[in-house]
């Protein structure tokens, strides 16, 4: 189910009917399964978790394992000991710098990852390499956004210590060849880091046929709530991580002297979590196991090739990212208009759309631009909308002219 | 529902847009601000003369949507010639009023080019983008006065 027929699904499209939402790479809308999860949550299984003797606590805690359990498979992960919550990819990269990347790192040792990175899988690695003297190095990508995969061999040196990469670009929509470049990787026994933020909704993922060391994500992408995500990570790497966060739930032995740790998962999971999150999360995984994957899939990409192929006939306009493996994300630049101005104008016809640098500013100087303006398609999106936009952004070029 | 994207982009600001003012670099410039939104990426360098306590030449360059390149522009026409406590003053007015804070500063603004950007407070994120040059040189200005 998509377009038109998904869309009674999500009550925001009845709070706002006019409503074209193309901010999906930012955030997803929320199907009601999604609220009445965390409205069930707090109606009939609040209680702390992992620590309570009677019947209520008893049910917070099984709702909120059960749910590793589903993320587990979600993945295809080998156990529930290796799905760490969070509270989103951000956290999770930086947990993965900080707590397992900072030990093996010496002066002198290299961090890969690629020109198209999100500051959240760019800034954590820059930060841990300065710190301890290494040097971050970066894949570089062609003119149509595509990593350029002849540099990958000479960039995979000795002192490589840890790549990080993107499965699909926030900003240009490409699709990497993520499962090349792990064994590649893995020939040298360099560690490798999936930001799945953006495929994590529509495209189906499997940890240990990608065989990737850690993989990242975030509920809000995924039609989840905000302030919850996933780090996936191989058993041996988080058994070697220390914690990066202590406190309760997290140890198994506390005296003034000195505290022994839980094992995992709890060990990475210090403090009482966003439990309606996470319920609402499971909420989440089990709408997208209800639907057809690859019709969606199909979907977003469809939307995303007929929104090209309309904004490349529009005089002035350049479009951002033209990868062959492509996804319904399409960024786009008009010569003599700002992307903020855009946005603005395409708001006044309630259709909504991201503008600026998209949390890839090195990206943007690489193609020589201060930002774009971004559409991005999910399950409820519609061909209609896109006409709309075209459209309004003819309305806007004769405005502006 | 539709709204009129002429309530925010007055006829004022497009022709400030259009045709700003002064826009050149000035090689050798006295001072040179940089006037840089890192949300956006809208970024003006602003070129001052300042001789005798009057700005004597104000001119700018470089890169920004219709409503933060018009308000630069404007900044730039109404501020040459100014003393610096007048363009100081001139300055805290404009803001007070993007700021929401008009009761604060008197008298109002009644010049047209500075009351064209009074719609940007109700268009999200778009107050910013007018007071970005403004709010750069006040602060240049006051360290300038002490």
């Amino acid at each position: 189910m998509t377009g038109e027929s998904i869309r009674d699904k999500f009550p925001i499209f009845n709070t706002y009917p006019d409503l074209a939402y193309l901010d999906n790479a930012a955030t997803t809308q929320k199907p009601t399964s999604v609220l009445e999860a965390i409205t069930h949550y707090y109606q009939a299984e609040n209680a702390n978790i992992h620590r309570g003797i009677y019947r209520l606590a008893a049910k917070a805690t099984d709702r909120y394992e059960q749910t590793r359990n589903q993320v587990m498979r979600f993945l295809k992960a080998p156990e529930r000991e290796c799905i760490i919550f969070t509270k989103g990819t951000t956290e999770g990269i930086n947990i993965v710098a900080q707590s397992f990347l900072t030990a093996r790192l010496n002066p002198g040792d290299e961090v890969l990852i690629s020109a198209m990175e999100h500051h959240a899988n760019l800034v954590p690695w820059q930060m841990i390499c300065a710190q301890r003297g290494a040097r971050l190095r970066i894949i570089p990508i062609t003119k149509s956004g595509e990593i350029d995969m002849e540099t990958i061999d000479e960039l995979l040196t000795a002192n490589t210590r840890m790549v990080a990469l993107t499965h699909i670009s926030n900003t240009l929509g490409t699709i990497n060849p993520i499962e090349a470049i792990i064994e590649k990787a893995h020939k040298q026994d360099i560690p490798v880091l999936i930001d799945a933020a953006q495929s994590v909704a529509h495209y189906d993922l499997n940890v240990q046929s990608l065989d990737c060391d850690f993989l990242v994500f975030s509920g809000h992408k995924m039609y989840g709530p905000t302030g919850v995500g996933v780090l996936y990570g191989k058993r041996e790497w988080l058994e070697e991580m220390s914690p990066y966060q202590y406190g309760g739930d997290m140890i198994r032995l506390v005296q003034f002297e000195k505290t022994t740790f839980a094992p995992l998962p709890n060990k990475l999971e210090a403090g009482t979590p966003n439990i309606a999150g996470i319920a609402a999360l499971g909420a989440a995984i089990s709408f997208l196991n209800s639907q057809d994957l690859s019709v969606i899939q199909k979907h977003i990409q469809e939307l995303g090739s007929y929104t090209r192929k309309l904004l490349a006939e529009i005089p002035d306009l350049r479009l951002i990212g033209e990868a062959s493996h492509v996804t319904g994300i399409v960024s786009f630049f008009l010569e003599d208009i700002h992307p903020h101005d855009i946005a603005t104008f395409l708001d006044h016809s309630d259709i909504a759309v991201r503008a600026g640098h998209h949390c890839t500013q090195p990206l943007m100087n690489l193609y020589g631009i201060p930002g774009t303006a971004r559409a991005s398609f999910a399950a409820y999106n519609t061909q209609e909308e896109v006409d709309r936009l075209v459209a309004s952004l003819l309305e806007m070029k004769a405005f502006f002219a | 529902m539709k709204k009129d994207p002429k309530i925010l982009y007055q006829e004022v600001i497009l022709r400030h847009n259009k045709a700003p003012v002064r826009y050149q670099k000035m090689e050798g410039a006295q001072h040179h601000l940089d006037a840089y939104n890192p949300i956006c990426g809208d970024r003006f360098s602003i070129f001052l003369e300042v001789a005798n306590g009057v700005i004597s030449a104000i001119h700018f360059h470089g890169y920004g949507c219709t409503i933060s390149k018009a308000s630069t522009s404007v900044m730039v026409e109404q501020l040459q010639g100014k003393t610096v406590e007048e363009a100081m003053k001139i300055s805290k007015r404009f803001l007070a009023m993007i700021q929401h804070k008009d009761d604060e500063e008197a008298p109002l603004i009644r010049d047209e080019s500075l009351l064209a950007f009074a719609p940007a407070r109700d268009f999200p994120g778009r107050d910013s983008c007018a007071t970005l040059s403004w709010d750069e040189l006040l602060r240049f200005l006051q360290n300038l006065h002490s």
